[in-house]
């Protein structure tokens, strides 16, 4: 007994007196509970959905109104140029990922409402997202069966007819494996540069590369180049796999997702570097690397849970997370076979974030061999 | 010493770690050409006090001078008459002999006939198959002399060895010596830690350090004269004493 004693003492004191263990045993299930008590949730909020109103009469003006009165959706139903919507428009703007359901009321709905006929509305839901298409099914539903409901005895009912896009089977792996590619090569990107400096600091050969003539921009981009081929590689082998051992249909352009995973890839590279200038070692660098890009990419960039159903502060945090954009764009390509233009803007933002985030990471290294002087 | 700037100045140099201090107030001079050991226990600030001097490590207080050069001041120009070998050799453990010098050389920015230069004359000292082995796989006396050649590549007037000789067995410690010796001759001056208190007798001059202070200093035999005592190693453990004593 006498000896138990003495270990328990010791790990008691242990964990009192390493401030590490502490942050593990405190801060970190308080932060978990924080972010996952805002985020697990596929209550949906505020949806974007596009409505083409084709029959242009009373009865469908009525329904337009319902769908717009509705608190879970927003309803675009105007072009750019302040027109009405198009189909072409209305399906570019789901490939894009910009509205989760397209609400078609077709020419001749008012006519056979009027008639007392059974007119359909057709609803055609982005599928990518298993889950989320569930429940912009279940929300329209209900919004047409209360249309319904307020006009039995007046008129014929109305009836839905539906069409899942880019999923029609509804398979949860058509949705979750682009947005592990997604995670896993963010993952790797920050840890193989972070590791390769703090191994250089643990070895000492950063200190020969400190003295030497070399920039620290030299030092910086010169590890960074190979490290972008190796991500990539190691891209193209996850998304082959992904292609040929689970079957995920791949219906856009190899060069498209190239293009974006090179900045996305840069990104992680540089979040690497930063974590590499506040890591002692390879062990806290690998650590730090994991949490840092998993957590964040798995709760907060629309992997699981819904954009939509974040609360606005975790919304706010999901524009600083790389994956955010990115995931937008694997799952646009390869799902939806959506094109460059499309992704201008997730575009522009990884650019920026790479950029940003790799001239934080130059400047706060050269600062740390700096600070050596 | 002539009135020209000595190689390496040091001055008041202190180090804090936190509440730690780790060096207190160390001066000493190197003069160009001559070969000074650095003596002293582990933890006692060589290697704080070399990498203050190389500009690897933040100065609290004091100043070093190199030929001149205020080492904070022209971080670049001083570092440039220095050449580094760390106490952990420093090389990369997955690349060959030759793929390391090579690299080194590259980022010393020295010209391609140069690199080639620098390859052929090690190739005159180490047999082609130890080359062309991976560092990780090579005996740590022969890493030694790679990591040396390594440091020596920019051709530099003043050579800061960090315990060199530590790890190795003594017919290897013996080998480097005389390469440091051949070093003297070619006018370099050289400032080489080690716990090897036998190493001193290698010395032109000595420093011997404990607890981050420099408690003795002067030419081996000088010091064992005044001190009266037969070896360095007796001399050490006195001043150690007597150090403590005060």
């Amino acid at each position: 007994m006498g000896r138990i004693k003495a270990i328990i003492r010791k790990e008691f004191l242990h964990i009192l007196r390493d401030p590490r263990s502490l942050t593990l045993v405190f801060i970190i299930p308080l932060i978990q509970i924080f972010i996952l008590g805002y985020s697990v949730s596929y209550d949906l909020d505020r949806v974007e959905v596009a409505l083409i109103d084709l029959s242009q009469g009373g009865t469908s003006r009525q329904l337009a109104r319902a769908f717009a009165a509705s608190p879970v959706f927003q309803v675009r139903s105007r072009s750019a140029d302040g027109g009405a919507l198009s189909p072409a428009e209305a399906e570019d703007m789901l490939r894009q990922g910009l509205v989760r359901e397209v609400i078609v009321i077709p020419a001749g709905f008012d006519r056979l409402a009027a008639a007392g006929r059974r007119a359909e509305v057709g609803l055609i839901i982005d599928g990518s997202d298993v889950n989320v298409a569930n429940l912009v099914y279940q929300y329209s539903e209900r919004v047409i069966l209360d249309f319904n409901a307020a006009r039995m005895g007046s008129a014929g009912l109305l009836k839905i007819g539906t069409q899942m896009h880019f999923n029609p089977e509804a398979r949860s792996r058509f949705f979750f494996i682009p947005g592990l590619v997604a995670v896993i090569l963010l993952m790797i990107s920050a840890m193989l540069t972070s590791l390769s400096i703090t191994r250089e600091r643990e070895t000492g050969s950063l200190s020969l590369l400190f003295i030497s003539p070399l920039k620290s921009v030299e030092i910086i981009v010169g590890k960074t180049i190979p490290y972008i081929f190796v991500a990539l590689l190691d891209g193209a082998v996850i998304l082959l796999f992904a292609r040929f051992w689970f079957g995920i249909p791949f219906r856009g352009a190899l060069p498209v997702l190239l293009a974006f995973g090179l900045l996305y890839i840069v990104a992680g590279l540089a979040l690497g570097i930063l974590i590499s200038t506040v890591a002692p070692t390879q062990t806290t660098a690998m650590l730090a690397a994991l949490l840092i890009t998993m957590l964040p990419s798995f709760l907060l960039s629309g992997f699981i849970f819904p954009l939509d159903s974040l609360s606005p502060v975790l919304r706010a945090i999901s524009y600083v997370v790389p994956a955010t954009y990115f995931l937008r764009i694997i799952r646009g390509v390869i799902l939806k076979g959506a094109e460059l233009r499309h992704f201008l803007f997730d575009g522009a933002m990884l650019a920026a974030y790479s950029l940003l985030l790799l001239a934080v990471a130059i400047r706060k290294f050269a600062g740390q061999r700096k600070a050596a002087q | 010493m002539s009135g020209a700037a000595p190689a390496i100045e040091v001055r008041d140099l202190r180090k804090d770690f936190g509440r730690f201090q780790a060096v207190k107030g160390v001066s000493f001079d190197v003069a160009g050409g001559e070969i000074v050991g650095f003596l002293g226990p582990n933890g006692a600030g060589k290697t704080t006090t070399i990498k203050m001097i190389t500009g690897l490590l933040k100065i609290t207080s004091g100043t070093v001078r190199v030929e001149g050069l205020d080492i904070r001041e022209h971080p670049a120009a001083a570092r440039r008459k220095m050449g580094y070998m760390s106490q952990k050799f420093s090389l990369y453990p997955l690349l060959t002999a030759l793929e390391n010098i090579d690299f080194f050389a590259g980022i010393s920015g020295l010209a391609p006939g140069e690199r080639r230069r620098h390859a052929a004359r090690i190739r005159q000292d180490l047999p082609e198959a130890v080359l062309r082995q991976k560092v990780q796989d090579i005996p740590p006396g022969i890493r030694q002399k790679v990591a040396m050649f390594v440091c020596l590549m920019p051709d530099p007037g003043i050579i800061l060895l960090d315990e060199p000789t530590s790890g190795v067995d003594p017919e290897a410690r013996r080998l480097f010596w005389n390469d440091i010796y051949g070093l003297k001759t070619q006018g370099k001056t050289l400032l080489v830690s080690t716990h090897n208190l036998d190493e001193a007798e290698y010395c032109d001059r000595i420093l011997i350090l404990h607890n981050g202070e420099l408690i003795a200093a002067g030419e081996p035999d000088e010091l064992l004269r005044r001190q009266g005592k037969a070896d360095i190693e007796e001399l050490f453990k006195d001043a150690i004493h007597d150090h403590g004593q005060n």
